[in-house]
Order: structure tokens, then C-alpha cells, then sequence
């Protein structure tokens, strides 16, 4: 269970919300200010946010901004005593998972939440998962990750030895040298592995000198 | 020709003619045969000698002229003679185209009151009468008839030549009216039979008539020629005048004279008396003339009292020379009346017109304050629905988050109760669903108040000079003279949202300067790239840190009255519009934030930023 993080200047419709969550049996921390989250909660750790749009200073809004400029893996739940289609929709394009009406149904919010664990997870692990992934490719050389590429490509080793112009034999020496340190088996599961990565490890591709 | 010069002998003594009834024959002979023309003439224009005349035109003529050819000859003047009947001869006066005249005493006496004649000699004529008695009236009738007083005369049938004549009718006509008889009107059987006078003598002995009046001596003379006898005709109360030959019924007055106009030359007029004076008794022009000599002029106060009862009759009274007199007055009289008239007429339209011009001017001047009101109260209109709307959210906040909790709660204890406690889960679930109940009642509430905004084009600087027209009143109350730095900008904005955002601002800037000496408004607008921003900043008292930190939040006021909306409602239009609003005390102002503003100690800048396109995605 990630931690659940609860954002709201009022104290008593924090402590009743977090009671009611309480007899969920999810465990909540409370903040009463922005500052107060952002200074006490380590945000590339997962976990759920429950935002008050309408806070003095740092406000619900400008806390989401906070929290997915720094690409957190924190799933956001905007909560708001009256919201406008406007703010709904800012919420949404900077990345929060949804926008309520306070008060909101404890069964809607408890599986809001049960998504909201699942997506900060999800995303938590694919963070990882980019993390390691990248790793691997970092530990390649240059020639190894040109390599990969043209494997990726479905190159034959013949065509990439002569695209690469060096001995086919070398090709595979460092095709075997990919395999090992992006710790695969197969070229399918490089590729998949490859896919579900991020976009930013994917696109870019070194240049062939 | 003997006939002829003795009626003209005849015509002497009496003085008077006998009517004018052909003009035209008179004007005709006198231009045909009226000059006496010598032939040693030195000057160009004749002097023109007037003589009255009747009915006669040729016997006057030929009665004067030998006189005047005589006067001619000594004095070298050319003088030219012109019978003319009374009429012709007052006509000729006043438009002065006589120099002399020759009349009977009554029109000379006449003419100098009414036109300055001089009288210059009297004729002395050629009876043995003087000159101041030459001439009377004789009431004429049949010898065995008489009466006793003019009186009779009403009830008898009178003749007489003709109403202007002098002792044929004038005379006794003077008389009359002195004894209360109105001639014309009282004698009932008045009759004008005209010239010649032998007439109506032979009208008496035919009984065609009872009684005649004619000038003194006819009778006599017309015995003395004896065309009638001398016993047949008698002359009616007779009066006694010694030195006078003939009978007479009335009093006597002088005779023919010789007068001047006024601007004949008064050398001319002496060589002129002195050329008649020179005439003597028997010589040829005398006896054509039917007179003795010229002499000086005679006293003629009864004459004037003659005129003075003759005028009193409506046909002496000289109403053509008093209308001819008049009319020029008249006619001035009329001008200047005309022109009051048209002066009246143009004051009387500039009045109108001015009116006009005022009432347009009111009427204008009114309208600008009836628009000015209508503005003002469209937007305290808009202000209130506002307030309204923000007092519903506010309110709706202030509800909605003890609700919440209660909601929290309950739901909260449903969580806990587990399995089993069916009725206190059913009681619990009624009180949520209470709740939801006062919470979409607020929410209806609130959406009830909330004004859709309408998106437009408009310059930010009118909108700013607009509010800060629509607030002069105030500025003016503090004496206050807002520096503005303004910039012509589009955008698209709620004109009446944000003007009502600008009051709100305004407003606190003015209310938080209320206490202080030298209060100063800046108001500014600039332009990024993206945005357009709007600063208001004053010097008034200032915000604490609190109050700063919750001024956007509803119910928060500084003001005793103040319901803590202002601000909120700001906020809330301005984020509306995709703007931000923010408020900041001078002295934390730092060069980047406002790199116009020069550091203030005290008061409160207000900055709004407004998108430059319209990215509000409502």
C-alpha cells in the first residue's frame, strides 16, 4: 500500500476525511498547506494526492504544477468545495487523475484510490523499469548500441556488417556483448523490453559515425 | 365786347369767382394764351402770378393782364398770369410753383396761415368804397316780402351761385353760423344755381325762389343798367355802412389782394409792389382791372374771424391739405411703426430660436446624465448580481466544507460499524443523504447566481478611462488625480465583469487612502508578449502579511462594512478570463515585478494580467 497524502487548509474536513478513509482501512497523512507537502513528502515515491483546490499562498492547482514538473510518479485527485468546467479542465491537461466535488462519496473516492494505487504503481515501476533500462543501455558502447539498432531493424548480420563495414564476425561478437548486458535472451524480448521503455530511450538513435 | 366789360366791371367789387367747373379749360387757356411775355426779359424762368377765378378762366385773364404786362414792362421781369380755381390754386401754392397771387381776402388770409403768404397790397376798388370795406353779402328778395332774422331763412327758399364764393355766399354763411345756424344743413331749400349772378335776381321775380344771396352792389349794378326796375327787388336786414354805396345784409371786409410766397425774393416782390403802386386811378390797366390803385395792406382781423366760423363747417376744413400734410407723418409714422413691427418679428424669432438652442442644449445635457445614470446603474446592477452571486459561493464554501465533514464522518462510521448494525447504517446512510440534499440546493443556488460571462473585443485604456469617469465623483471628493500611464490594447475581455473588477480595485486603493495626506493613484498598462498587464498601485495604509495571504478569500474584510466579496469577485473573473490577479505591498516590490514603479514605502500594488487572445476554454 503507497502512502496517501491528504492537502487541505481546513482542519476539521481533514480530520473527518481522513477518519472516513481511516474506516476504509487506508492510512493517510495530512498536510494543511502546499508548503507543508512539498517540504515533509518525497515526491519520486509513490503515492496519492487528495488536493483542495482553494488554499491560501500555494494553491491545489499550482501544487499539481509542482508536483508533475518534477514527473513524480504521485497520482493526483483534485477535491474541490466548487469547481468550474475551466479548473476541471486545467486539472486534467497538467496531469491530475481526476476533479471532484468535495464532499466526495467515501465509495467513489475509495475506488478512485484503488486506481489511483494502481496507477502511481504502474507508473512508479515503469519509472524503474525506464531507469534500469536506460542503465543497460548506457553500459553498451557506442558500436554496441549502433548494433542493437540495426538488430532492431531486423537486419540480417551480413547487411549490418556491410551497412557497418566491418566483418560479420565482429557482428556477432557484439550482438552477444548487447544480449549479455541488456540481459536478454532473444531478440523479441529486446525488443519488447525496448518498447515498453520510454519514447526518449526509444527515438533517439546515435548517429552511424 | 361792351357786354363783356360790363360784366366785368360788375365783377369787381365782388371779389369772389364763381367756381372752377371745367379745369381742364382753364389749364389749357392758361397755357395757350397765359404769358405775358417781354421781350427785354433777362431771367429764364418766369414769375408765375396765380389769380383766382370761378367760373371764368378768360375774364380773369383778361381782367389782370393789362396790369401785369404793365408791371412786366417796368420791373423787366417775365411774368406769367394763370387763372385758377381755388382748388388748382392751393394746389399750386403748396407745391410752391407760384411766386405771386392775386386773391380774394378770404383764400390770401387763408393761405397765410396755412402757407406763409405775405399780404402784400390790398386793391383799392373801383366804387368809392376803401379797401378795408369793399365787400359784403346782400340777401336779396321780392319787394313785398321781408323777414326778421336770419332765422327765417331755414324755412325759404334760398339760391346762391356756388359755396365757395365769398360775398355771394361765405360772408352771410359766417353770419349765419354766428347766430347758431349751420348754413348747409339747417336751410332746407339751400340751392347752388351758379354763375352768371344777374341769374338769380331774375329767379326772384319768377318766383322761382324766395330768397338770393348774392354780394353786395349786384342789384344796384343791375339797376344802374337797368335790366331789371327798381322797385321790384329789395335787400333783406339791411345794415348801414357809411362810406359804402351799396346795400348790405352783413358786414363788410376788404377786398382783392396782391400777395407773395414765402420764397418768392423779397427784391423781386418790392420791384413788383413798386411797379403796382405806380398804378394810378384812370389809367388803362386800372380800368381793366376794375379798380382805382394798389394800396398798402389793410387790416384783415375780421377776416380771420370769418374763417374762423367758416371753419367750422366740414367743407371748409382743409382736410386734403391736412391728409397731404399728414401723410408724409403718416407714412413715417407707419415706417417706424413697421419697423418696431419687424424688429418685434426678429426678436421674436431669436427668442424662439435661442429657446430652441437652449431647450437642445438642456435636452442634450440631460440625455449625457440620463446615459451617465443609466451606466451607473446598470452597473451597480451588474454589482449586485455579482455580489450576490459571489455572497452565494462564499457562502456555499463556508457551508460546503462543514457539510463535508459531516459527510466525512458519517461515512466514516458506516465504514466501521462492519456487518450487523443494519439500523444504525440505514440512519447513517439517511444522513448522508441529507447532506447531499443541502449540498445540491447550494449548488443549485449558487449556479442560479452565476453570471455567464460575455467574451468581447474592447481597448483596455477606454475601459479604464470609462471606470475612471464613472468614479470622478469620488476622485473628486478626495482630490485626487489619478497618474495614468495608459496604452491602447485589445482584448477580449466581459466589459461589465471587468469593469467591475476595476471599481473593486479602484475602490480599495481610494478607501485604503482615506486617512492619508497626499494620496497617489498610479494606474498603468503594459504589454508582454503573451499578455496584457494591469497595475494599480496606491499609498495608502498598506496590507499586513495576513491579510495579504487571505485576500482573495470570501468574508475577509478590513472594512467595518465591508462584506469581504471585492476581492474574491476580482479573483474570480480575472481567473474567468484566464487572467491572474495578485496584490503585493510597495515596499516588497522589486524591480522585476514592476520595473515601472518608483519604490514607495506604503501602500499596495495590485497587478492583473490578462491573456492577449482569449485561451479561456469555456
Amino acid at each position: 500500500m503507497c502512502k496517501l497524502y491528504l492537502v487541505d487548509d481546513d482542519q476539521d474536513v481533514l480530520d473527518s476525511l481522513s477518519w472516513m478513509l481511516d474506516g476504509l482501512g487506508l492510512q493517510t497523512h495530512s498536510f494543511r498547506s502546499g508548503e507543508a507537502f512539498l517540504a515533509q513528502v518525497d515526491l519520486q515515491q509513490p503515492g496519492i494526492a487528495i488536493l483542495d483546490i482553494q488554499m491560501p499562498s500555494i494553491d491545489g492547482m499550482e501544487l499539481l504544477d509542482r508536483i508533475t514538473s518534477t514527473h513524480s510518479p504521485i497520482a493526483v485527485i483534485m477535491l474541490t468545495g466548487h469547481g468550474t468546467i475551466n479548473m476541471a479542465v486545467q486539472s486534467i491537461q497538467k496531469g491530475a487523475l481526476d476533479f471532484l466535488e468535495k464532499p466526495v462519496d467515501g465509495d467513489k473516492l475509495h475506488n478512485l484510490i484503488k486506481l489511483a494505487e494502481h496507477n502511481t504503481a504502474s507508473c512508479y515501476a515503469q519509472r524503474a523499469q525506464q531507469a534500469s533500462v536506460s542503465e543497460r543501455i548506457d553500459s553498451l558502447t557506442p558500436r554496441e548500441r549502433q548494433v542493437m539498432y540495426k538488430v532492431l531493424e531486423g537486419k540480417l548480420n551480413k547487411v549490418i556488417a556491410n551497412e557497418l563495414d566491418i566483418a560479420q564476425r565482429t557482428i556477432e561478437l557484439h550482438r552477444q556483448k548487447v544480449m549479455q548486458k541488456m540481459q536478454v535472451s532473444n531478440i523479441a524480448e529486446l525488443a519488447y523490453l525496448m518498447a515498453k521503455s520510454d519514447a526518449d530511450i526509444k527515438i533517439p538513435r546515435p548517429s552511424p559515425k | 365786347m361792351f357786354k363783356s366789360i360790363i360784366l366785368l366791371l360788375l365783377m369787381v367789387p365782388m371779389g369772389r369767382g364763381y367756381g372752377a367747373n371745367d379745369i381742364t379749360l382753364t389749364v389749357t387757356q392758361a397755357a395757350q394764351g397765359g404769358v405775358v411775355n417781354d421781350r427785354k426779359v433777362t431771367r429764364t424762368r418766369p414769375l408765375t402770378v396765380g389769380a383766382l377765378a370761378f367760373s371764368a378762366p378768360e375774364v380773369v385773364y383778361q381782367r389782370w393782364a393789362p396790369t401785369l404786362a404793365r408791371v412786366s414792362k417796368e420791373t423787366g421781369l417775365p411774368l406769367t398770369l394763370v387763372p385758377l380755381t381755388p382748388d388748382q390754386l392751393v394746389a399750386r401754392v403748396a407745391n410752391n410753383e407760384l411766386d405771386f397771387i392775386i386773391g380774394n381776402a378770404l383764400i390770401t388770409v387763408a393761405f397765410k396761415k396755412d402757407y406763409g403768404v405775405s399780404h402784400l397790397l390790398t386793391l383799392v376798388p373801383h366804387t368809392r368804397a376803401t379797401p378795408e370795406h369793399a365787400i359784403g353779402s346782400a340777401l336779396i328778395a321780392k319787394k313785398d316780402f321781408n323777414i326778421n332774422s336770419l332765422n327765417d331763412l331755414k324755412q325759404l327758399r334760398v339760391i346762391s351761385t356756388d359755396p365757395n364764393a365769398f360775398g355771394g355766399f361765405q360772408i352771410i354763411a359766417a353770419e349765419m353760423v354766428e347766430q347758431g345756424i349751420a348754413p348747409l344743413s339747417d336751410l332746407k331749400q339751400l340751392d347752388f344755381v351758379g354763375f352768371p349772378q344777374d341769374k338769380l335776381l331774375n329767379y326772384i321775380i319768377e318766383d322761382r325762389a324766395d330768397v338770393a344771396i348774392l354780394p353786395s352792389c349786384v342789384l344796384e349794378s343791375a339797376i344802374n343798367r337797368a335790366t331789371i326796375s327798381a322797385n321790384k327787388l329789395h335787400v333783406l336786414l339791411p345794415q348801414l355802412h357809411s362810406n359804402f354805396q351799396c346795400q348790405v345784409s352783413s358786414k363788410l371786409y376788404p377786398s382783392y389782394a396782391f400777395s407773395k410766397l414765402g420764397h418768392t425774393d423779397h427784391r423781386i416782390a418790392t420791384q413788383v409792389v413798386r411797379a403796382l403802386l405806380a398804378i394810378e386811378a384812370g389809367d388803362n390797366e386800372a380800368i381793366s382791372g376794375r379798380y382805382q390803385y394798389w394800396s398798402a395792406p389793410v387790416q384783415d382781423n375780421h377776416v380771420f374771424a370769418l374763417l374762423e366760423h367758416l371753419d367750422r363747417w366740414p367743407f371748409v376744413t382743409n382736410w386734403q391739405r391736412l391728409v397731404a400734410d399728414l401723410t408724409p407723418w403718416a407714412m413715417l409714422t407707419g415706417l417706424v411703426l413697421l419697423l418696431g413691427y419687424l424688429h418685434h418679428l426678429r426678436v421674436k424669432r431669436l427668442v424662439v430660436k435661442r429657446t430652441q438652442a437652449l431647450s437642445d442644449e438642456m435636452a442634450q445635457h440631460k440625455n449625457t446624465q440620463k446615459a451617465l445614470f443609466e451606466q451607473q446603474k446598470q452597473f451597480y446592477k451588474a454589482q449586485r448580481v455579482l455580489l450576490t452571486g459571489e455572497m452565494a459561493s462564499g457562502i456555499a464554501h463556508e457551508l460546503n466544507q462543514p457539510l463535508a465533514g459531516i459527510r466525512y464522518l458519517t461515512q466514516g462510521c458506516i465504514y466501521r460499524l462492519g456487518d450487523g448494525h443494519d439500523e444504525l447504517k440505514s440512519a447513517l446512510t439517511k444522513t448522508i443523504q441529507q447532506v447531499d440534499r443541502a449540498q445540491s440546493t447550494i449548488k443549485r443556488f449558487r449556479q442560479f447566481c452565476h453570471q455567464p460571462s460575455v467574451l468581447q473585443d474592447c481597448d483596455l485604456q477606454e475601459l479604464i478611462q470609462d471606470t475612471l469617469n464613472l468614479m470622478q465623483p469620488d476622485f473628486n471628493r478626495m482630490k485626487l488625480q489619478p497618474q495614468l500611464r495608459l496604452m491602447s490594447l485589445s482584448v477580449c475581455i466581459d466589459v461589465s465583469l471587468m469593469q467591475q473588477v476595476l471599481v473593486n480595485l479602484l475602490r480599495n486603493a481610494l478607501d485604503a487612502m482615506e486617512t492619508i495626506d497626499r494620496p497617489q493613484l498610479a494606474v498603468l498598462i503594459c504589454q508582454t508578449e503573451q499578455a496584457a498587464h494591469i497595475a494599480i498601485t496606491d499609498n495608502g495604509t498598506g496590507l499586513s502579511e495576513a491579510s495579504l495571504q487571505r485576500l482573495f478569500f470570501p468574508f475577509e474584510t478590513s472594512k467595518v462594512h465591508g462584506l469581504g466579496l471585492g476581492m474574491v469577485v476580482c479573483k474570480r473573473i480575472i481567473e474567468e478570463h484566464g487572467g491572474k490577479i495578485r496584490a503585493m505591498n510597495n515596499r516588497e516590490l522589486n524591480s522585476s515585478d514592476a520595473p515601472w514603479a518608483t519604490p514607495h514605502p506604503r501602500g499596495v500594488t495590485i497587478l492583473v494580467t490578462l491573456p492577449l487572445k482569449a485561451n479561456t476554454d469555456v
